[in-house]
């Protein structure tokens, strides 16, 4: 049986000529594809609106520090700040509306099968691979070779973290922006409860998903410096691939599946090009992740002073 | 005429009709009546004129000049409040004397309506009839020379910390909320203590009269929020989010957060920190 994220094809290997032609084209075809243009947009969507929603909302949480009254000058305004959190949050629904129905999508091409490997579903390897990594930082055990899939314990992890945090980011957000609607349905105290969820969910899905946790793996984790460049030109040759997730690759060897996520590299020209955008993108992570864990600290110092 | 010499023609013959334009629009103005309030300020504007205890308060003796001028009632003379005041040293019993009653009559001659208001109020009552030194009078909420429109977003601006200086804990909470964070953000569409309380007549919550009872409450939200309901004029506006006291749901969210923050930030933290530190010390961001 195909595995899961093979319901979903790339256009590209998808329109593959016939027999003939694809097999002088195949010498050409040395890299995985590790993500669709689908999934690469997706994530370009998510990316710029989380950091608008954050740039504009992390002021309102801290609206009595001076900081976030000189920002809030700066972007225009409380008001003006609302319209684009706003804006930011359609876009971001968007993408979550989207992926819903990719996953409906393969939740239909599977016949209702979205665990197994190559999926988001933790499995015992990840536990092994989690603690074999904990073994290595704490010093006793060598630095272990992990067989991942798909997707390693740490993306795993992520995917589910983000997923429910976008969706109560999503439904306190809405409560809020039509707190009226909102106490059609819903007595008045889920209001209360929508801001303490909205402003706390805020703070958890900076600091974790992207100050101590994404940021670290796609950008400062040692075999990704200064950025693991899959997400945004989808493709990465063969061999490293094969070494980096052993276990994928030769599924896709067993299942005769290898075929479809075969691509051409870039030419060098698209390489340049897409060589300054990840250098401008792995700058502003890094300097977002700078500003951001500042921040964190100076929020965990305050909390951590307050008692 | 020379190019050269059309554009600065052209920018004359502009700023001279723009002027000439202007001129009897700023010839229309009120202009401040000379006379006894600026005899007055002849002593009264000097910075170091010290201080007087009046009514067991500090005050200090100097009139801001500017703010008196900018002032809606700098049209009148001094002596309109300043009843019997004369052009020569003022005796502390005089002063004295006056504020006690000055402190609500000298508004009330000519605000006689909000005067009645205020008379039948909370804070009114407190004055009126308790005696009470601490409850607000017109000048502690409007000020006294430098008073400026209500309706003004400086005036609204200031109303929380104004509400605050006594009722602290409720500015607090108030600036917790969505309203409270725009105005500290320099917000001006939101509401303010005033525009749910009222003004000059304020009413407890127990009070069927009050904007904030249980019968007009939802018309009260209703001013802004055009959908209100009984359900949602029962969001809890003053709730203070570090204690079970105040609601034990919020404060139990608000723990819950806390708990989640501290144990993911933790874990989060210390792969991140570990795996950089193990990678950093075996050479693996070395690459040949």
């Amino acid at each position: 049986m195909a595995s899961v994220d093979s319901g979903i094809r790339d256009k590209s290997a998808a329109a593959e000529p016939q027999a003939g032609v694809a097999q002088a084209a195949v010498g050409a075809r040395t890299h995985f594809r590790r993500f669709t243009a689908f999934q690469r947009w997706v994530h370009f969507f998510i990316m710029i609106s989380f950091s608008i929603l954050v740039l504009t909302g992390m002021p309102l949480k801290y609206s009595d520090q001076a900081w976030a009254q000189r920002w809030m000058g700066f972007i225009g305004g409380v008001q003006s700040a609302g319209m684009i959190h706003r804006f930011a949050a359609m876009i971001m629904v968007t993408c979550v509306i989207c992926m819903m129905g990719y996953f409906a999508v393969i939740l239909i091409r599977t016949k209702g099968r979205f665990w197994g490997p190559g999926t988001m579903v933790p499995s015992r390897q990840d536990y092994r691979d989690l603690k074999a990594m904990v073994g290595w930082f704490v010093g006793a055990t060598p630095r272990p070779k992990l067989e991942l899939d798909r997707y390693a314990y740490y993306e795993k992890g992520e995917f589910w973290a983000a997923s429910a945090g976008v969706i109560i980011m999503c439904v306190t957000g809405a409560i809020l922006w039509y707190p009226e609607v909102a106490a059609w349905y819903l007595p008045g105290i889920v209001i209360n409860f929508a801001l303490v969820n909205h402003s706390g969910g805020a703070l958890l899905a900076m600091g974790f998903v992207v100050v101590f946790w994404h940021f670290f793996h796609a950008h400062l984790r040692p075999e990704a410096f200064p950025m693991d460049k899959a997400m945004f030109n989808g493709g990465l040759p063969l061999e490293e691939y094969a070494h980096e997730r052993p276990l994928e690759y030769e599924r896709r060897v067993r299942e005769g599946t290898l075929d479809e996520v075969l691509v051409a590299p870039l030419s060098p020209r698209r390489l340049t090009v897409e060589n300054v955008v990840w250098w401008i993108i792995t700058g502003a992570a890094l300097f977002l992740w700078a500003v951001f864990t500042i921040f964190v600290v100076w929020v965990t110092y305050n909390w951590l002073t307050s008692f | 005429m020379s190019t050269r010499g059309f554009l600065p023609t052209f920018l004359a013959t502009v700023f001279v009709l723009t002027a000439v334009a202007a001129a009897p629009a700023g010839a229309s103005t009120f202009t401040i009546p000379t006379g006894a309030s600026d005899r007055c300020l002849e002593c009264h504007a000097k910075p170091d004129l010290g201080t007087i205890e009046v009514n067991g308060e500090t005050k200090s003796l100097t009139v801001s000049e500017d703010g008196w001028h900018n002032s809606v009632h700098s049209r009148l003379d001094c002596t309109a409040c300043h009843a019997g005041f004369e052009a020569r040293d003022h005796t502390p019993e005089e002063t004295e004397g006056w504020y006690t009653q000055a402190k609500l009559t000298a508004c009330s001659d000519c605000h006689a309506g909000e005067f009645k208001m205020y008379d039948k109020s909370f804070h009114g009552d407190l004055v009126m009839n308790e005696g009470s030194k601490k409850a607000p009078a017109c000048g502690d909420c409007h000020g006294s020379h430098g008073i400026i429109s209500p309706s003004s977003p400086a005036f609204r601006a200031a109303v929380p910390d104004m509400c605050g200086r006594c009722h602290g804990d409720k500015r607090s909470t108030y600036l917790d909320t969505y309203h409270g964070k725009s105005q500290s953000l320099g917000g001006t569409s939101t509401a303010v203590c005033t525009d749910c309380h009222g003004s000059h007549m304020i009413l407890p919550q127990s009070n069927p009269a009050s904007t904030i009872s249980s019968q007009n409450v939802v018309a009260t939200c209703g001013k802004c929020h055009e959908n209100a309901s009984p359900r949602f004029a029962s969001f809890l506006v003053h709730v203070d989010r570090s204690t079970p006291k105040s609601s034990l749901w919020v404060w139990l969210m608000e723990m819950n957060h806390a708990f989640l923050i501290g144990v993911l930030f933790t874990l989060g933290g210390l792969h991140c920190f570990l795996y950089f530190y193990r990678g950093l010390k075996e050479g693996l961001y070395h690459r040949g």
